[in-house]
């Protein structure tokens, strides 16, 4: 057996020995690693399309029953039994209760539907929400934070709330449907304000990713919804 | 309808034959020429219209100079190589062009609709359908149904290849065998003697023949030298016929100046002039007359197909219950389309037809070994299926060699024994040494030269049978004879024919001091007798007086009727005055006494039986196979022989038998009291089929002896009306009828004829009767071992359908996918299914009776229901039981998952909730339902292990058999889980093909129900054995 092969072979031998355990990403057996889907609010009614007309209310009415529907259980009434955990740091608990944090309805800015409880559709820069699937037991490493970026950078501007789109760790880990009740999962929330106010319609697509975590994925070949979520705009005048 | 016509056809050429044959046995041999002559004038088609015109040709009739003429060719000088090459490329090559057959290319089709493939073929359509009503729908649908139906073309196309390369594979075996042995003919062509192929032989060549010589074609005879040729292998008839060059009758079949093509020189030269090649001999048009029969089906084919029209009944009355249910339960169309696929893919057992074609050809070729060459495959169980067994007598059941068995002299009898101590007998008495010089020397055989190293009993003669005999038997006994014979200088001869019977030859004899003359003579005892005036009794003379001549009765009835060739020998010492040394003796003239001879002794002859065939036959009789002989010899040599194999049991009587012991008359003789019976040609030609019905239902041992080839025809379908399968041997032309009528043709390898050979579906190396009996053990064992491998390949198509029938009803994401069963029934299950063609029997296959055709089916309702409602049902809880356990692991419970199909399946929900709160998105559930569907895979797999060593036994306890007996099966549990392995952990990247990295603790979920599967079979048999005819035996025992 020649030296190059020899290599050869114990170079597949650590392949394979990766592919046991990825000792990186966690993964055993080459099952997909654990991370958070992204989904978007309001549900689009065609996948994944917000298009409404900013001068007609019923074009977009679903959207913000939607929204509104899907805040409820952040309104700060729901809240008060909720813990004010502190904010930079894992919450892990051991039981046998255990408690969910708050997530001020606040932090969502411009997109609270406090201010404005057309979430912005009414003025041409609809809010969308973006959460994280819950999973049990994740915890995210580093600061995560959900970047969003359009395509076509000078139609339209971001703004992510909270500030830099942060997600706090405190909201980790989960512990499931039964243990953890009226755990709230966070959010961030994106606002589209397209650039020029003049023309009739208005489009743009903006991608989500999840940043700032080693362990958490946002690019994957076969899920186009691990660590990422894809949406297009359509505003009409 | 043209099949039915022609076997129609051939049906009335034997009435024709029978009905036509009305003479006594002594002509029996020109009546079976007239049996052949009808046989052609009946055919109808343009076949028969050429037939004919060859039949009225009239060579035979014409002088050498017309010949010459019709041929234009010379007898000195023969044809000239560019006359010969010229008539070769217009007639083409002097062979039998083998029987017409089936286009490769329509045989390869065949494979391709036959079976399962028409199911397939409709699932692959419909999953092509189904994609088009999607891509009308949605540009973008993924092109997944597209590969499916690709991959079912692909299953149906590659199964078709295997299973045509398998049988092209066996038809091989038999072409190369027809090979082996390339015929030479020796020809006059410009003006120049040289050998070449047979199969060059052109019309109007000159060609030589000798003692031992194939004709080469069929030929007019110019000048012929003590010829004679056996035409056994077209008429049947076993004694040796005489040919000369003069023209003795007006049917080219019946003048002695022909010699046909194939039939065999024995003694003698002979020159003469080709006059039909190839196919345009009389064996050749005989030849295209069999392989008009039409072929029956073989029993395991019928078998199959009932098998196949039972697993396709299910799938297709299942997949349209279930096509019903989905569109009334509110499923889309297509949905249901996709449904009917899964349930269409699930009950088709896709590799089974593959794994049966293999076992036949497993056994086939253990067959082979054993000296039966199968030529179809299928024959391979036919033989097993067989009831009752035709066999000829010579060569088959005897050794086909004349041996001398008994010597009468000096008032004794005495046993002649060559293969043991040859000193049995007295070779002291004068009377022996007499003997012996007659023998030795009243002889024409001689041994080839160049044999000398070669034992005695296997040197090749030229000779006919009588004679290489007594050739062998004296040089056993008194050394080189030719030796003897050079020291006896023969100065006449007068060689046996039929209207003397007798034979005769003068020599001078080795004794210096006697100057006499001795006359040798041997033939018909009674011929012999007349002649003789004194009789030699311990070496002296004595006269020859009544008492004298009853022993020499007596002994003669008591040799002839243990069916022996009974031969009479004489001598006479010429007296010295009268024949002095330079005495001219003119044969012609008979210048010599022929009377008043002294009679020495009798001889006895017998074709012994093989030592092997009486154990074969009472193997067949325990086996519930009825042997039946059938012979053209005489019935009381038939007899004889069957006696001493057993086909007549000792203790059985025929009504002559009991005729005889009782002293009445055959008439009265109460027929049931006689077990065995003799029947003749000429008795058969006299009964209406019913009587022969009868008399094959009322009879267990039956001989038919002096019979033509054509009543083989009448015997067999009189057995196949008693609805035998029957197995028919045969060696003859006019036996290839028979053998394609016969459920099974078996064709001699050493004796038989091309002609038999191509009509049978087997071929015995050896020409031996007992190899056919280790082929109906073969036959038997496979036939069982088809059924445990159908039973295990079928149990798992149960746990393969359930998931698709609770997916439509209960809405559960899809617990196995259709790519996945492909992969069971092509890939895990395979090698298993082939092992279980090596399991030994479970008891003695050969103490059964054979299976009958409409009664014991290869699949029965036992079968099927054991199989699909027994242990298939376990193994479909065992898999639900993985895929419950996976899924609620990962996190949803069984209770979250009913209906959870429309959202399970839906791309657009990527936060599918699942029992724990976690959510999902679209491609992490596809990559659960794939971890699900190689939890289920793995969870079958485990149990088809169980399966398979259930399986091993149908009555017997596994430990009773043995659980490492059988190695393949443990290949084959190997395979399947080194095969499991691989699609999980080597190909689980794949994404196409649906496989995941399985946890390492999924794969032992089933195991329980594995264990389970086979307690509860194991309980089974026992119950099967403890309370044998019950209701559990009636309903559990396949």
């Amino acid at each position: 057996m020649t030296k190059k092969e020899k290599r050869s072979f114990n170079q597949s031998l650590a392949e394979w020995k990766l592919f046991i355990y990825n000792p990186t990403t966690g993964e055993f057996l080459g099952r997909t690693a654990k991370s958070w889907g992204l989904t978007v609010f309001p549900k689009p009614v065609t996948a994944l399309e917000y298009s409404f007309t900013v001068s007609d209310p019923e074009s977009y009415k679903g959207y913000i029953e939607d929204l509104r529907k899907f805040l409820k259980p952040y309104e700060s009434e729901e809240q008060k039994n909720l813990t004010a955990c502190s904010d930079g740091a894992l919450f892990e608990q051991k039981g046998p209760v255990y408690s969910a944090c708050q997530f001020p309805l606040p932090l969502l800015q411009a997109c609270s539907g406090v201010d404005d409880p057309d979430f912005g559709y009414s003025r041409g820069s609809p809010c969308v929400l973006v959460k994280m699937n819950r999973i049990i037991g994740l915890k995210p490493q580093g600061m995560p934070r959900i970047e969003c970026t359009s395509k076509s950078e000078n139609t339209a501007t971001l703004s992510t709330y909270p500030f830099n789109g942060v997600i706090d760790l405190k909201y980790f880990p989960y512990y499931g449907k039964k243990l953890h009740v009226s755990y709230l999962q966070p959010l961030v929330a994106v606002q589209v304000s397209f650039n020029a106010t003049s023309s009739t319609t208005n489009e743009v697509t903006v991608e989500c990713k999840i940043d700032g975590s080693p362990n958490l994925k946002n690019q994957d070949d076969r899920d186009k919804f691990l660590g990422r979520v894809v949406f297009k705009v359509i505003a009409r005048a | 309808e043209r099949k039915k016509t022609k076997t129609l056809e051939i049906y009335s050429v034997e009435l024709n034959g029978t009905k036509d044959v009305e003479q006594t046995d002594k002509q029996d041999g020109k009546e079976r020429y007239r049996g052949l002559k009808n046989c052609f004038h009946s055919k109808k088609d343009h076949h028969t219209e050429k037939l004919k015109k060859e039949l009225d040709l009239d060579d035979h009739k014409l002088s050498i100079e017309e010949l010459e003429k019709k041929y234009g060719t010379n007898i000195i000088t023969g044809l000239s190589s560019t006359q010969a090459a010229e008539l070769l490329a217009q007639n083409g090559p002097n062979a039998l062009t083998p029987p017409k057959e089936t286009p490769e290319i329509i045989k390869f089709l065949k494979q391709m609709v036959g079976g399962f493939s028409i199911l397939l073929w409709i699932g692959a359509i419909l999953c092509w359908i189904a994609y088009g009503i999607q891509y009308s729908m949605n540009k973008s649908s993924s092109l997944d149904d597209v590969y499916l139906g690709c991959v079912l073309a692909l299953v149906v196309i590659l199964t078709g290849i295997f299973a045509y390369y398998q049988e092209a594979k066996s038809t091989n075996i038999m072409s190369t065998f027809n090979k082996m042995i390339p015929q030479q003919a020796f020809v006059i062509r410009d003006s120049e003697k040289k050998t070449i192929p047979a199969e060059q032989l052109v019309v109007g060549d000159i060609v030589e023949i000798k003692g031992g010589d194939r004709v080469p074609a069929d030929i007019r005879l110019l000048s012929a030298q003590g010829c004679k040729v056996d035409n056994s292998s077209l008429t049947g008839e076993s004694e040796p016929q005489a040919r000369s060059s003069e023209f003795t009758h007006d049917s080219l079949l019946e003048t002695k100046n022909i010699a046909f093509y194939s039939t065999t020189c024995l003694e003698g030269t002979a020159t003469g002039m080709v006059i039909n090649t190839g196919d345009r001999t009389i064996i050749g048009q005989i030849a295209s007359l069999a392989s008009g029969v039409g072929n029956e089906k073989t029993p395991i084919a019928i078998e199959i197909e009932h098998f196949v029209h039972i697993v396709a009944g299910v799938a297709v009355s299942i997949g349209i219950l279930f096509f019903i249910i989905a569109v009334s339960l509110k499923y889309q169309v297509l949905d249901a389309i996709i449904f009917l696929i899964g349930i269409i893919v699930a009950n088709v057992p896709e590799g089974l037809l593959a794994t049966v074609t293999v076992t036949l050809s497993l056994t086939a070729k253990r067959m082979a070994k054993k000296n039966c060459l199968v030529k179809n495959l299928e024959a391979v169980e036919t033989l097993g299926s067989t009831s009752i067994i035709c066999s000829d007598k010579t060569g088959t059941l005897t050794q086909n060699r004349m041996t001398v068995a008994h010597l009468w002299f000096d008032n004794q009898i005495f046993i002649a024994d060559t293969s043991e101590d040859h000193s049995i007998f007295d070779q002291s008495s004068g009377t022996w040494a007499s003997l012996s010089k007659i023998i030795t020397l009243c002889n024409r055989a001689e041994f080839k030269p160049g044999q000398e190293s070669v034992p005695i009993m296997k040197r090749i003669v030229v000779g006919d049978a009588s004679e290489t005999a007594l050739l062998k038997f004296s040089e056993v006994i008194l050394g080189d004879v030719m030796e003897i014979r050079k020291r006896n200088h023969k100065v006449a001869e007068i060689p046996f024919n039929s209207t003397n019977k007798f034979q005769l030859s003068i020599h001078k004899t080795d004794d210096p001091n006697d100057k006499r003359f001795l006359m040798v003579m041997k033939g018909a005892p009674e011929r012999i007798l007349e002649k003789c005036s004194t009789i030699m009794v311990n070496g002296q003379e004595q006269p020859l007086d009544k008492s004298t001549a009853e022993a020499f009765h007596t002994a003669y009835m008591e040799l002839g009727g243990l069916g022996e060739r009974v031969l009479g020998f004489c001598h006479l010492y010429l007296p010295a005055d009268e024949f002095p040394e330079t005495y001219t003796f003119d044969v012609d003239a008979m210048n010599f006494p022929t009377s008043n001879l002294c009679f020495v002794g009798l001889l006895s002859m017998i074709d012994p039986p093989r030592s092997t065939v009486p154990d074969a036959v009472t193997k067949c009789r325990s086996a519930g196979i009825k042997v039946i002989m059938v012979t053209g010899d005489h019935p009381i040599t038939a007899k004889a022989i069957a006696k001493s194999v057993g086909i007549i049991s000792a203790n059985s009587e025929t009504v002559e038998d009991i005729a005889k012991r009782l002293h009445i008359a055959v008439e009265q003789v109460n027929k049931r009291d006689a077990k065995a019976a003799v029947v003749t040609g000429a008795e058969l030609k006299d009964m209406s089929p019913e009587q022969l019905d009868e008399l094959l239902t009322n009879y267990s041992e039956i001989v038919f002896a002096r019979t033509s080839p054509q009543q083989k025809l009448i015997i067999v379908e009189g057995c196949q009306r008693q609805n035998a399968v029957v197995a028919v041997t045969g060696d003859g032309v006019n036996d290839s009828p028979a053998l394609k009528k016969a459920d099974i043709g078996i064709a001699m390898g050493i004796a038989g004829s091309d002609a038999a050979k191509n009509a049978a579906d087997m071929v015995l190396l050896d020409d031996n009767f007992a190899s056919i009996v280790t082929g109906v053990e073969e036959g038997r064992l496979i036939f069982d071992n088809l059924k445990k491998t159908i039973a295990y390949t079928l149990t798992k198509n149960i746990a393969e359908l359930c998931p698709f029938l609770i997916y439509i009803i209960v809405g559960l994401p899809l617990p196995i996918g259709t790519i996945t069963i492909l992969f069971i029934d092509l890939g895990t299950d395979i090698i298993p299914s082939i092992a279980l063609a090596y399991e030994k029997a479970e008891s003695d296959i050969m103490n059964r009776k054979p299976r009958h055709k409409k009664k014991d089916r290869l699949v029965n309702e036992q079968l099927a229901i054991y199989s699909y409602l027994h242990i298939g049902l376990i193994q479909a809880v065992g898999g639900f039981v993985v895929y419950f356990t996976v899924y609620a692991q990962e996190g949803f419970k069984p209770s979250i998952l009913i209906n959870l199909r429309v959202e399970w399946e839906d791309s657009n929900v990527n936060d599918l909730e699942d029992s724990y709160g976690q959510q999902w998105t679209w491609y992490q559930r596809k990559y659960l339902e794939w971890t699900g569907y190689t939890a289920f895979f793995v969870g079958i797999m485990v149990q088809q292990i169980a399966d398979l060593i259930i399986r091993k036994t149908r009555r017997n306890s596994i430990f009773q058999q043995g659980l490492f007996r059988n190695k393949v099966i443990w290949v084959g549990i190997a395979s399947q889980i080194i095969i499991a392995l691989i699609l999980s952990y080597g190909l689980g990247s794949i994404t196409a093909l649906n496989f995941t990295m399985l946890r390492p603790q999924y794969w032992f979920v089933a195991v329980p129900y594995a264990i389970l599967i086979w307690v509860y079979d194991e309980v089974r048999k026992l119950f099967i054995r403890l309370y044998p005819g019950s209701w559990w035996e009636k309903n559990m025992y396949y």
